[in-house]
């Protein structure tokens, strides 16, 4: 792995620069734990560096919650978003296989993609509910992600990933080659015990195909049983990282706004002659995992849930999807 | 090259013309503001303006390039919508979206079609297509099944289609209404009274999910294997791009995936009747 690293001062200094050329949005602390913010100098030493992951995905910054899709300036400022753990930065591959497909590319989607350095950071740590090492991703980028952050002390370490983040690099001329074998071996077991930390936890969880199958072959009791407190507020799709089912809804001069939507909501699916699949709770809540254990792999490269546990902290029902497959996998 | 089309945005259509079928269903006549061209059982997203959109698939010859018929029965919001319109307005048309009916896969072969309700609409345009090529097809049987004989949309095609060397058109209704002297009966009853050479045929069913689930039945009752026949499945398809996921259905959307499947690639797929 290429590092380089930068005094901690001067980097802080590097992003005040850069702020003249780009929109910069960084993991922070505030009263209710950590999320995006917008930096400016004045919260800059704010930034936070080897957490878990921030309230928000990484998706609001591609698929905005709402969106005018015919009459929407593109963006025209290249943004750093700096922070991003990699459990988000897998999620977004799925959006891209999506939204970035060959027949029907997103225009906005994927402006917003290519004018955007994804900076990740690695986690030192982990939060009640982070379990992305069952679904085979490490708490640190070494894929997909133009660079990742790491603070040592005072002491600022890029990886570089991606040739994006290597151009980007080249901007900033502070960042030398580390050579300093210490650090990196305080990085490497700050990561074997993240991830030793991370299996420890959800030992016994099985691992996504496990789950696909599991989940694909339960009867209905257990849907029944785990949706029984469900609201249908959709909060678990809003939170996930992977999830990006849309409605348009249309506005005179036949303009179109795209709005983010969930299959948790009632008559998701149904159709003008009141035919509505997903019309009983208990269906619909199958559904949402059908689509990310069983159907999206079929379709697609990516994986559709991260283990990044959102939506179990999101869910006013404490409906605990760990908690479904644990029973499954008895 | 990147594609810098906006796959969002509607290509405006003026109608010209609204044809009443049937109590609840018109035919929406429209000219595209450029040309616009769609292969048969593809479907476009047509929208009233500033009220919604909604999948229908074109009635008319994929064919005409300079203009569009499109057959709508009033179902629900924006179809209600769509029935007020008067010739003069603007519509918008997205598309044309999905897989439509494979033709050239129907040369040398009979084709038997399974029709129900507003389901003649899509077959429309598959007829117009297949007259196009007659000359590479064994027979087109068409067997048309409505509740009464007053919701049969396209009256004249009937008499048409059995005036076609190699066409032949059978229909049925649920109810006979006086004056009706025709089949009664649903419109799989129609299958016992054709000939098809099982060998060397293919099936197309369009409908109502009942329909469709029953014709499907028949027909692999009658010999068809599972990819012999062909459905044009309807769901929920809001943004045609195999993206917002309201068609999903198993792995597919529908929209893109479909909307014509044939049943062999979705018979294990659950709930496909709903």
């Amino acid at each position: 792995m290429h590092y380089l690293s930068i005094k901690k001062e001067e980097w802080d200094k590097t992003i005040e620069q850069l702020l003249l050329s780009y929109s910069i949005f960084a993991t922070m602390d505030n009263e209710y734990g950590m999320d995006y913010e917008m930096v400016s100098p004045a919260n800059i030493r704010k930034i936070s560096y080897n957490k878990a992951k921030p309230a928000t995905s990484l998706k609001t910054f591609f698929l905005p919650v709402k969106e005018n899709v015919t009459s929407s300036r593109l963006p025209d400022k290249y943004r750093i978003i700096l922070g991003a753990p990699t459990c988000d930065i897998q999620g977004l591959k799925l959006l891209d296989e999506i939204y970035l497909d060959k027949d029907f590319n997103d225009i906005f989607y994927r402006e917003r993609r290519e004018k955007t350095i994804l900076i990740s950071t690695d986690c030192f740590e982990k939060q009640e509910h982070c379990h992305c090492t069952s679904y085979g991703i490490k708490p640190y980028a070494v894929t997909d992600a133009d660079l990742a952050v790491i603070r040592m002390g005072d002491l600022i370490v890029l990886r570089l990933i991606t040739a994006k983040g290597e151009d980007f690099i080249k901007q900033i001329s502070r960042p030398q080659d580390m050579n300093d074998q210490i650090i990196e071996s305080e990085i490497e077991k700050a990561h074997d015990s993240a991830v030793s930390l991370l299996q420890s936890s959800n030992e016994g969880l099985p691992d996504y195909k496990s789950t696909g199958k599991l989940v694909m072959e339960a009867g209905k009791e257990i849907w029944v049983k785990y949706s029984a407190s469900c609201v249908s507020c959709g909060a678990c799709a809003t939170i996930c990282p992977t999830c990006s089912c849309f409605l348009m809804i249309d506005k005179p001069e036949f303009e179109k706004v795209k709005q983010l939507d969930a299959c948790q909501y009632p008559g998701f699916e149904r159709v003008a002659g009141g035919e509505d699949p997903l019309f009983d709770l208990d269906k619909r809540f199958r559904n949402r995992y059908m689509c990310k254990y069983v159907w999206k792999p079929e379709k697609f490269g990516s994986i559709a849930c991260t283990g990044c546990g959102r939506c179990i902290e999101a869910c006013i029902g404490k409906i605990n999807k760990n908690e479904l497959f644990l029973e499954l996998a008895k | 090259m990147l594609n810098t089309k906006n796959i969002y945005k509607p290509l405006k259509a003026k109608l010209t013309e609204v044809i009443e079928e049937s109590p609840v269903i018109k035919t929406f006549v429209l000219i595209p503001e450029k040309e616009f061209s769609f292969g048969t059982g593809q479907f476009i997203e047509l929208s009233v303006d500033g009220i919604g959109e909604a999948p229908f698939t074109p009635s008319s010859s994929p064919l005409v390039k300079d203009k569009l018929e499109v057959t709508v029965m009033k179902t629900g919001y924006v179809t209600e919508y769509m029935h007020d319109l008067k010739p003069g307005c603007h519509m918008g048309i997205r598309g044309p979206y999905g897989r439509g009916y494979p033709v050239e896969s129907f040369y040398g072969k009979q084709v038997l079609i399974l029709g129900g309700g507003c389901g003649l609409a899509p077959i429309r345009s598959l007829l117009y297509a297949l007259e196009h090529i007659k000359d590479k097809l064994e027979k087109v049987i068409l067997c048309y099944g409505s509740k009464t004989a007053s919701d049969c949309i396209y009256k004249p095609l009937f008499s048409r289609l059995n005036s076609i060397d190699k066409f032949e058109a059978h229909r049925t209704v649920d109810k006979a209404e006086p004056g009706w002297d025709g089949s009664v009966g649903v419109v799989t009853t129609l299958l016992n009274k054709i000939n098809v050479n099982l060998k060397n045929s293919i099936a197309v069913v369009c409908g109502p999910p009942v329909m469709m689930k029953f014709g499907t039945i028949r027909l692999l009752e009658m010999g068809y294997s599972d990819d012999q026949i062909y459905l044009s499945m309807e769901k929920n398809m809001s943004c045609g791009l195999g993206k917002c996921g309201h068609c999903m259905m198993g792995e597919f959307f529908v929209c893109k995936d479909g909307p014509v499947f044939t049943y062999n690639e979705l018979k294990n797929t659950p709930d496909i009747w709903k």
